[in-house]
């Protein structure tokens, strides 16, 4: 699993350069100036186009729940790119890095998603 | 699960059929033997450096998948040296007063011409035998979409309809592909920042497969309505004989246009 995995990344670190760019400009809906990493459960996975999304659960500072809207490539770029709809599902726990949304929504650009084995998955919008 | 990919990976170049030439599975033994990373499914350099192929009448070959092109953020940075874009005065207005959100193709609506979506496409020639009458572009996004290019020797109509990807006819210039377009609506953008265009626009595309690998794209912008003079930039394709199209349907879940913000930008 681990060496399966480790083609995963290298893949998408190969690929990353081609796949930064998607049917809009990143910019004007993300900040690369506002890193974020969030942590939580997996609560729901759409595989669909022009991006496939995922939902994690993320307790705030005060103990709140609430629920983001990560934002990955699409379907295609994913797989071309070695992804699976398989490799993050509900349930997973699971560690976000990204690009927060600029309106201010609970939304963010997944740049990597580290799983509970440790197992870091890159991605690229 | 492992498997699964792994023989994705490996049987991927092995099917491909791409780029003419003898058409046969020499070239895909080629790419396989060639040494192409199968991880990244990047094709083999020896391969994509090769001579480009032919059809068996001796006219060149430019079916097969091809991605990069463009435009896609900006049209200028494909002017070639001393080209420059001068709008005319409505036509900069409209560009400035453009925001991010009301990109067509933001909105998943077709590219026109002659911008291009991050994703491939794929040209195909019919008939495969004998001199083409018609050449297709099949494009995975931004839409499932499609041009047709006239190739049996027809003129534009009179009385055109104006849509987003024209009336296109196209002839052979020695290897290079010309392609005459007129027709167009008002509704695409060239490129992210917004570049405009009217009804009056008319593009001749130039494209040339310089090698198996390398489709260069020459295109000239011709619109009185919203360039002081004619522009021409150049953006090359990259064959990519080891991936096939894939679905793209861009309305099923486009959550994107609600949230982007300010004016039409890279």
């Amino acid at each position: 699993m681990n060496n399966f995995f480790a083609v995963v990344v290298s893949g998408a670190l190969l690929c990353s350069a081609t796949s930064a760019i998607a049917h809009h400009s990143f910019a004007a809906q993300y900040d690369a100036d506002k890193p974020v990493t969030l942590q939580g459960v997996v609560t729901k996975v759409e595989w669909t186009n022009p991006h496939a999304r995922f939902y994690v659960d993320v307790e705030d500072e005060e103990g709140k729940v609430v629920n983001w809207n990560l934002e990955l490539a699409s379907p295609n770029i994913l797989r071309r790119n070695g992804w699976s709809r398989n490799f993050v599902e509900e349930g997973d726990e699971v560690t976000v890095e990204g690009s927060l949304a600029r309106d201010g929504s609970k939304m963010a650009n997944a740049l990597a998603v580290s799983l509970a084995d440790g197992t870091r998955i890159l991605s690229r919008e | 699960m492992a498997l699964t990919l792994i023989a994705f990976l490996f049987a991927g170049p092995l099917l491909a059929q791409e780029g003419g030439g003898t058409r046969d599975e020499g070239d895909a033994a080629a790419f396989a033997r060639a040494g192409g990373d199968l991880i990244s499914q990047t094709p083999a350099q020896e391969l994509l450096e090769r001579p480009a192929p032919r059809l068996p009448d001796g006219s060149p070959d430019f079916s097969g998948l091809w991605i990069g092109s463009g435009p896609i953020r900006d049209i200028g940075l494909g002017l070639l040296p001393g080209e420059e874009i001068v709008l005319l005065p409505e036509a900069k207005v409209l560009m400035e007063s453009r925001l991010a959100k009301d990109d067509p193709e933001a909105n998943c609506l077709p590219t026109g011409v002659p911008r291009i979506a991050p994703y491939p496409w794929r040209i195909v020639q019919a008939p495969l035998s004998g001199q083409a009458t018609h050449l297709f572009f099949l494009f995975e996004g931004n839409i499932h979409s499609y041009r047709q290019i006239f190739m049996d020797g027809r003129g534009h109509p009179e009385d055109l309809d104006p849509t987003w990807y024209g009336h296109s006819i196209g002839h052979w210039e020695g290897d290079t592909l010309v392609i005459d377009t007129v027709g167009f609506n008002d509704r695409f953008w060239f490129d992210f920042r917004g570049h405009p265009h009217t009804e009056q626009l008319r593009t001749i595309e130039r494209y040339t497969r310089t090698n198996y690998g390398t489709l260069e794209k020459i295109v000239t912008i011709i619109d009185p309505g919203a360039y002081e003079k004619p522009f021409t930039v150049q953006f090359d394709a990259t064959l990519r004989p080891d991936w096939e199209l894939m679905e793209y349907i861009c309305n099923e879940n486009n959550q994107d246009v609600q949230h982007i913000q300010g004016p039409a930008s890279e």
